[in-house]
């Protein structure tokens, strides 16, 4: 570890901290994510073995942050584990927050979140044509170069390959906000629609510059969602009464999501109300998504 | 693990066969010869299932733990990476990769009940040892894939579901061969199911000519396949112990 020298400490993350370090030889800045190796009885923790496969499998693409390389260190007889990541400035939480909050409080660029939402879409797409889905995204989770425009998807942690037939997967994986209904249902089928409901309350969030459904528990989130939605039934979501946490709810009627996003474009509108669709099956997927002509006016020969 | 093996990590590490049959230098020095190198790579896949079967784990994870065996020692000498300790390693670090964690200490308790060797009775540091050491050997790439998945839906599409058990048990001796570090998984499988229909005596030469894959490379795998079966069906024990014990002696 001599090769790098620690800045600062600029993160937790699931499984250590993550600190900004300089490449000594090269002057390339990185971030080292250090993996909290609880060698007790089981060596290194699957968690990290997943995400370090994972993101050998998925970091070929450029809308995923690049592993560069995992350092194994020796410290006082007990091994430790770097994850070597290419380093950006920021993550788009900080980045929507430096737009509410501060000396300068202004809307994000029209042309940013289009920007943006393409990048998480193609990075979307990617994981899921590998077959994993990433379960947690989220604002925090999503990497950002502010002066070259750049979106990557960091945190694969959560990721998990999936097979066809999908099995069931354990609960409590999604950050509340973002966690798609069927989730807080207890379904017994995790889908790519999981990620792409997240994609959803992401591209709002970046519009209103506050979450979407900010429930502060499950129930809450729920009830977030019915109220903006619409109450779903068998009509608007077969099945739906049948999930292992469906109870009665008090019935709403579905709002216009435009009134949600209000300085958001038509074309982008629909875009958004295909990604909260309450049927995952009905929900687009990242790659149809790429097409919808809410990009059509963004230059796509740069992606 | 995934949905598109061409993307993969696995699909750019695919060797050729003439780099998986090279006796490392170490060993080599100590007199090992190719033939050996490969009855010990049988042998100790013959082990991982042994041990598999007690710690129940799912079949996937056991061809993932012989891939892993089978490329370590495509870098490594059997010499420094010694293979009765690497082999339950690899089945440890495979049931973490697949999500089926097996504990070290259930490994440890089997590894003692099926060694009467007092040289093999690791404890669980040795196993979080290598752990260690594989994990760099293998370069972190942990994502495997199988010809489990494209076998049952090739034979879907062939019209002969049926036949899936025979062929899975022809897919599962594969991996006492270094096929899988050298072909893509389908085509394992359609080796498979060629020599399942040529055995079954059902005709599908129709079929397979409508998949337009190489039939030359898909013969080849079968004709290596069976080959295997004429030579290694059964593993005299004192060849094997000859053989491991020219890794044991002393420089």
């Amino acid at each position: 570890m001599e090769k790098y020298e620690k800045l600062e400490k600029v993160g937790e993350g699931t499984y250590g901290k993550v600190y900004k370090a300089k490449d000594k030889s090269s002057g390339q800045l990185v971030a080292l994510k250090k993996t909290r190796l609880e060698m007790d009885e089981e060596g290194i923790p699957p968690t990290a073995l997943r995400e370090i496969s994972l993101l050998q499998l998925l970091s070929q693409s450029i809308y995923i942050v690049r592993l560069l390389c995992v350092e194994q260190v020796d410290k006082n007889g007990k091994p430790l584990l770097y994850l070597v990541f290419e380093y950006l400035d920021t993550d788009l939480k900080k980045y929507i927050d430096s737009h509410r909050k501060g000396l300068n409080p202004r809307p994000l660029p029209p042309k940013v979140i289009q920007s943006f939402l393409y990048q998480l879409c193609k990075g979307v797409a990617h994981c899921h044509s590998h077959g994993v889905l990433h379960r947690d995204l989220k604002p925090q989770n999503l990497l950002v170069d502010k002066d070259n425009g750049i979106l990557k998807i960091a945190d694969l942690g959560l990721g998990r390959a999936f097979t066809v037939p999908l099995k069931s997967y354990t609960h409590e994986i999604v950050t509340l906000w973002y966690r798609a209904p069927e989730v807080l249902l207890g379904t017994a089928s995790y889908s790519t629609g999981v990620d792409m409901w997240s994609v959803g309350c992401i591209f709002a969030e970046m519009v209103r510059r506050q979450a979407l459904f900010a429930g502060d528990s499950e129930l809450q989130q729920l009830l977030h969602i019915f109220r903006l939605l619409g109450t779903p039934n068998e009509e608007l979501w077969p099945g739906v009464s049948k999930f292992r946490d469906w109870h009665e709810y008090p019935e709403w009627a579905p709002q216009n999501i435009a009134r949600a996003v209000p300085t958001l474009e038509s074309t982008g509108v629909d875009l958004l109300s295909k990604m909260l669709q309450y049927d995952p099956s009905k929900r687009i997927e990242a790659k149809e998504a790429l097409k919808h002509p809410y990009f059509n006016t963004l230059d796509k020969s740069q992606y | 693990m995934a949905a598109n093996f061409w993307a993969s990590s696995h699909s750019k590490q695919l060797l050729e066969q003439v780099e998986v049959d090279v006796v490392p230098q170490l060993d080599k020095d100590r007199g090992v010869t190719l033939d050996e190198f490969k009855l010990i790579k049988v042998h100790m896949t013959n082990y991982i299932w042994r041990l598999a079967q007690y710690v129940k784990v799912r079949q996937r994870v056991v061809a993932t733990a012989v891939s892993y065996f089978r490329r370590v020692y495509t870098r490594k000498s059997m010499t420094e990476y010694d293979p009765p300790l690497v082999a339950p390693t690899c089945l440890y670090l495979a049931s973490k990769a697949e999500e089926s964690t097996v504990q070290a200490r259930l490994l440890v308790f089997y590894i003692r009940k099926l060694c009467n060797d007092e040289r093999h009775k690791y404890e669980i540091k040795d196993i979080l040892e290598m752990e260690m050491k594989l994990l760099e050997a293998l370069d972190y790439y942990l994502v495997v894939y199988h010809p489990y998945r494209p076998l049952s839906q090739l034979l879907q599409d062939a019209g002969l579901p049926d036949l899936n058990h025979f062929a899975w048990g022809i897919v599962n001796d594969t991996y006492k061969m270094d096929l899988i570090l050298i072909h893509p998984p389908y085509m394992i499988a359609l080796a498979c199911i060629y020599i399942t229909t040529v055995l079954k005596d059902k005709d599908k030469i129709s079929w397979f000519e409508e998949l337009r894959v190489d039939m030359n490379i898909v013969k080849n795998i079968s004709l290596e396949i069976l080959d295997f079966y004429d030579n290694f069906r059964v593993i005299p024990e004192e060849r094997i112990a000859v053989a491991l014990n020219k890794l044991r002696v002393k420089m």
